[in-house]
């Protein structure tokens, strides 16, 4: 029996103004609930557009796409609700405490103050974060704030969380803090989809993997079944490289 | 209703924490208030107060010359300093010098020159038949003379002052003059004797009235106009801060990221919008408080506010509505801090200056007095100014009023349509 897609995307298209190529180019996606899934493509490919459009940042051109049976475009804030979102930025107030900055995002989902306490202090224990937790975000280092990126993200506990390159520019402590963590929500049910362009990362981490290109999903299949159609491939790179070239993007 | 609260509290937090955010919000119209009044004070007694430093010299000792001296002492525009024996070139070496800036010399034999005058032309009235009516006095022969020396930096509008002056007492001097010249003749040739008029100087009574709705007289002074003045120009200064804000939520992300959690963004710039919106408020209540109670501890009158509580209410809230969605609209322009705080400052300072902010629109040109009429600030300092000088009511500042608000549903409109501008 299949199993359940929670998210699908049925032909989706965008194109930006003032650009010559579509962004997405009839792009069709599923990804099964319980899925870690590796959304990867080299720059410009439209891991981006793709996940801004399920977060219903962007509006597409046309396409839908239908988030856990609902359908984004006629009800994103049911869409939303469902949702976390932890972006490639570092998307916090820099002028508010670690607190601060999760009592706030806490209420902005509808969470109770002595909920979002409670998640609060277990996550800024998790991520190491409490002796700091009163402490600007602008006196943290990189990797404190990615932490804090991500704990804001999820302080909700979301059915599904969108990631668009978690571990960019981190020490590999907080990357190994930040991984495992997003395996231990997985197992209690987390859906999650990621972006990456750390491809040892995503072979490790993901249990699906697409990888697209100029748009279009040009192969799809759990890491080991790419490899295994990849014959002449000894690593997801080398799969990633055969499929989507060596030439260098903008 | 937690949201919103949430909003708040984050606003509240993020501005305390910028200091200079807030010493540019309190400290700087709090100093600017200060030093404007008081450096305008001056400019405002000038215009409404100040006494004219005037040299006299005397040569008539007969009623023209007193009349002149008596009437001129009397009135409150002049300060008069009467010399004798002092030579010509040192007396208007003394105006050259700007010790004075009006120099009168009332000539020797003035009243007797006047009075052979008023004769003369009398004489013309009868026939010859009735023969010589006077005696005339040869040394006595040719007009009155006064002579009037101006520094050359006396504004115009003083010289008609004192020439005004000069003349509405001379007028008086001739006709009590002609008077008794007559009343001479009825004696002289009918035998019959008039009595002395009491006075000639109020036949034509002038009424001086203020055009405004109240009882009270309040007179335009420098706290009047740069307490409201300055405030405005305050509460629009929330741009810099508020559209700072806008960007860096913007650049951050956090823009977006609200984007993705429901209703949150129209809650978050709802919140942001009324956390500047009472920050402004709290800006017009620190500013009047300061023209009521600071001011006159520096010599000053204090700041009289009208008898219309909720008029003022009303046109503070629409120039705090103005300032604050313009400061949206540019948070949402603008690509850069950079670009809102330069543009921000700047449009605001020029919005104040063709405003009448910095200088009143009644001392501007017509063509500034027109540019003023574009600039929300000067809706907005009008309004105060029929509220706080001409007692008018809100039917009366509905007009204004509906400038300010229909100048913030242009910026929100605005604001609405660049806010989509990246998510396209």
């Amino acid at each position: 029996m299949e199993e359940k897609a929670i998210i699908v995307i049925q032909d989706l298209l965008k194109r930006y103004k003032n650009t010559a190529k579509n962004a997405l180019d009839s792009l069709n996606l599923k990804v099964k609930q319980g899925d870690i899934y590796g959304l990867l493509g080299p720059n410009g490919a439209g891991k981006t557009s793709t996940i801004s459009m399920l977060c219903g940042l962007l509006p597409p051109d046309s396409g839908e796409i239908i988030i856990n049976g609902t359908n984004l475009r006629s009800k994103p804030d049911k869409v939303k609700a469902m949702i976390g979102v932890v972006p490639q930025e570092i998307a916090l107030f820099e002028d508010l405490t670690a607190k601060e900055n999760l009592m706030f995002f806490g209420r902005m989902h509808g969470l109770k103050k002595d909920e979002i306490n409670r998640r609060g202090n277990d996550l800024l224990e998790k991520f190491s974060l409490t002796e700091k937790s009163n402490k600007r975000v602008k006196t943290f280092s990189g990797g404190m704030k990615r932490r804090l990126n991500l704990m804001v993200g999820i302080i909700h506990g979301p059915e599904i969380l969108f990631l668009d390159e978690p571990s960019v520019g981190i020490d590999v402590q907080s990357k190994n803090v930040i991984i495992e963590y997003l395996k231990e929500i997985n197992r209690s049910g987390t859906t999650i989809i990621y972006t990456s362009h750390l491809m040892e990362e995503a072979e490790k981490f993901c249990t699906e993997i697409s990888i697209i290109d100029f748009g279009r999903e040009i192969t799809k299949g759990k890491p080991s079944e790419l490899l295994e159609n990849n014959k002449d491939c000894e690593n997801l790179e080398d799969v990633f490289l055969k499929l989507t070239g060596r030439n260098v993007r903008e | 209703m937690n949201k919103l609260k949430a909003v708040i509290v984050k606003e509240i937090l993020i501005l305390s924490r910028d200091r200079a955010g807030m010493a540019m919000l309190f400290v700087m119209p709090v100093f600017l208030v200060l030093v404007m009044t008081l450096l305008q004070d001056s400019t405002f007694k000038q215009l409404d107060e100040k006494q004219l430093p005037v040299l006299i010299i005397n040569h008539d000792a007969d009623t023209f010359g007193l009349k002149i001296l008596e009437g001129l002492k009397s009135s409150k525009f002049f300060k008069i300093t009467e010399v004798e024996n002092i030579d010509k070139q040192d007396f208007v070496q003394k105006i050259e010098k700007g010790e004075y800036l009006i120099g009168i010399i009332i000539n020797e034999d003035a009243t007797r020159r006047i009075r052979q005058s008023i004769q003369l032309n009398i004489q013309q009235q009868f026939p010859e038949e009735v023969g010589q009516l006077f005696e005339y006095e040869d040394n006595a022969s040719g007009q009155a003379r006064v002579e009037i020396i101006f520094d050359p930096i006396l504004k115009s509008s003083y010289k008609q002052s004192i020439l005004g002056s000069l003349k509405h007492f001379s007028a008086m001097v001739e006709a009590r003059l002609m008077f008794e010249i007559y009343s001479g003749l009825f004696k002289d040739l009918l035998s019959i004797e008039l009595k002395p008029t009491s006075s000639f100087d109020d036949i034509v009574n002038f009424d001086e009235k203020y055009a405004s709705s109240g009882t009270n007289k309040i007179i335009p002074n420098s706290v009047q106009h740069n307490v409201p003045a300055w405030t405005i120009f305050a509460m629009f200064f929330i741009v810099i801060p508020l559209a700072s804000n806008i960007i860096k939520e913007r650049h951050s992300g956090v823009s977006a990221r609200l984007l993705t959690i429901a209703g949150s963004k129209l809650i978050s710039n709802l919140g942001k919008g009324m956390t500047y919106f009472v920050v402004g408020f709290i800006q017009a209540i620190l500013m009047l408080f300061i023209g009521l109670f600071i001011l006159p501890l520096f010599g000053l009158p204090s700041l009289q506010i009208g008898g219309n509580g909720l008029a003022l209410l009303v046109v503070t809230i629409a120039v705090v509505m103005a300032a604050t969605t313009y400061g949206i609209a540019i948070g949402n322009i603008a690509t850069t801090e950079q670009q809102s705080s330069i543009f921000g400052s700047i449009s605001v300072v020029i919005l104040a200056a063709i405003g009448g902010v910095w200088v009143p629109s009644f001392m501007m040109s017509d063509l500034m007095l027109n540019l003023s009429k574009i600039s929300p600030l000067n809706w907005g300092l009008n309004a105060y100014y029929d509220i706080f000088l001409r007692n008018s009511g809100l039917i009366d500042l509905l007009p204004n009023i509906a400038l300010l608000l229909g100048f913030s549903f242009v910026c929100l409109f605005v604001s609405f349509l660049y806010s989509k501008r990246g998510l396209n």
